[in-house]
């Protein structure tokens, strides 16, 4: 009788995203928040001082990093939590496209919106 | 000697019928262990029930169930220690193996993971297994015949784990997984590894556990290494070949 | 020998099940239910970050209604939320690399510990101003 747990798997790094974007988050998500809940006068930013935020370069390169990182923390979260429900391998493929397609779509979006902010 | 009456609340299935719950009240010492209550159970009232045991000592792991929905060794745990006056004591068999009857769960897909870290069962090598020169001579095959295999320490191990598979019932990836290797295929994977430094056997061991299926799937919930009985530390092992997984992968990065 | 019907054994609610179980059990069932929560968050954060495509005066009435303590609250709870996913994350990474395995049980007291001081810390500004 064959053996299905003798044959080496493909290697898997989506638990070490997972961590280096949650170690990631930790630091930018600090910053985040920090930057516009803590330090913004009355702990939130108006429009005006969105703008002004968000046309410092710094400050643009790092959300867009946060904004990285965030989706690609929560969608393999997501994933995590859909493959634990014994998907077949066909299914778990499919997930892990939809998601990376969600991942796209909504870092697009959030690029979208800072653009629209900005210019 | 001072007897109690025990009831426990046994799991019943048999295939072609529906799962149930058969309690049952047996007189036993005062000092029993609860598979001594379960052999009652099984002498006085119903031969029907099917059920693993053989050592009583903790040293073969056939016995593991749910005792109060807690994941055990009966032969080793006291009845007076689960046992309140009241409330039946409730067994299960273990959670995540296919159940076959009763406490008995199916156990193939667990020793074949053990096979694949190459720790498989040789019931027939220990102890009849002639070891030395001398134990061939008296059986009267003169020492220049005599063949030994080279290989002949892997059918002898020491080591704590038992195989009892109470921690793949403790572990909540394997209810969700059934390809995990789970705690006790990797602990096997990790105690196979330093048992060696042979370069391709060491490759293999460790791409075994760098799946989808294997170290990674590990959620950190550690109750493996707290249910289980003989300090195995499975959590802990799943670890070190992470640690030692993510070492290799760095320095092939920094290679390239 | 013939297939015999077993009873199904995967359960994929399982790690909800937090009954009889330990303290790594239920913090790791913790980290699930936070960050379901979180992305819930996440996605509807995004939504409301639109309504600065809308201009100023849309934004700005958006902004003065968060300032309620009604919304105040909300920003604590997601807060705890917060807190509580990311430094038990931490706990999870550094044991996971296999830093602190022995003492996962007090590292968790720690962080939470860690987590529940910062929250104060925080609420107070929140409602403080």
């Amino acid at each position: 009788m064959e053996n299905p747990f003798a044959e080496e798997p493909k290697p898997t790094a989506a638990w070490l995203w997972q961590v280096f974007t949650g170690i990631g988050l930790v630091i930018l998500l600090g910053l985040h928040f920090i930057a516009n809940h803590f330090i913004a006068k009355g702990g939130l930013r108006d429009f005006a001082d969105v703008v002004a935020y968000l046309r410092n370069p710094v400050i643009l390169v790092l959300e867009i990093l946060f904004l990285l990182c965030v989706t690609s923390h929560a969608l393999l979260g997501v994933r995590a939590i859909l493959v634990d429900l014994g998907l077949s391998e066909q299914a778990e493929k499919r997930v892990s496209q939809a998601l990376t397609l969600l991942g796209v779509l909504t870092v697009g979006y959030g690029l979208w919106v800072t653009w629209a902010v900005i210019r | 000697m001072k007897t109690l009456e025990v009831a426990l609340q046994i799991f019943r299935y048999k295939p072609h019928e529906s799962a149930h719950y058969d309690t049952f009240t047996v007189e036993v010492a005062e000092t029993a262990h609860v598979i001594d209550a379960i052999d009652a159970v099984w002498a006085v009232h119903d031969r029907s029930l099917t059920f693993r045991r053989a050592c009583h000592h903790s040293s073969c792991g056939s016995c593991a169930l749910l005792i109060n929905k807690v994941e055990k060794l009966p032969c080793i745990t006291r009845v007076t220690k689960v046992w309140d006056g009241r409330t039946p004591v409730r067994l299960d068999p273990l959670r995540n193996f296919p159940i076959v009857s009763d406490l008995v769960v199916d156990v193939t897909a667990f020793f074949q993971r053990m096979s694949a870290a190459n720790m498989e069962i040789t019931r027939d090598a220990e102890p009849s297994l002639p070891l030395t020169v001398e134990d061939f001579a008296i059986a009267g095959v003169p020492p220049k015949a005599v063949q030994i295999p080279d290989n002949l320490s892997r059918f002898n191990r020491f080591e704590n784990c038992i195989e009892c598979g109470i921690c793949m019932s403790a572990c909540p990836t394997m209810a969700a997984d059934e390809k995990f290797l789970g705690p006790a295929g990797l602990a096997a994977i990790y105690r196979a590894r330093q048992k060696t430094a042979e370069p391709r056997t060491v490759a293999h061991l460790l791409g075994l556990a760098d799946g989808e299926h294997g170290v990674w799937r590990c959620h950190s919930a550690f109750e493996c290494t707290e249910a289980c009985p003989q300090a195995v530390d499975p959590a802990g092992k799943i670890m070190a070949l992470r640690r030692e997984l993510t070492a290799r992968r760095f320095k092939q990065f920094w290679k390239r | 020998m013939t297939a015999l019907k077993y009873p199904k054994v995967q359960r994929a609610g399982r790690w909800f099940d937090v009954r009889r179980r330990r303290l790594g059990m239920w913090a790791y069932a913790v980290n699930r239910i936070t960050g379901i929560g979180l992305v819930v968050y996440l996605y509807l954060h995004l939504a409301v970050l639109s309504l600065l495509s809308r201009g100023p005066e849309t934004w700005d009435s958006f902004v003065s209604m968060a300032r309620s303590p009604f919304y105040l609250s909300l920003d604590v709870i997601l807060l705890a939320g917060i807190l509580i996913h990311g430094l038990n994350g931490l706990r999870i990474a550094l044991t996971g690399f296999d830093v602190g395995v022995r003492q996962q049980k007090m590292l968790f007291g720690v962080l939470m510990l860690g987590a529940a001081i910062l929250l104060a810390v925080a609420a107070l500004k929140i409602f403080g101003g």
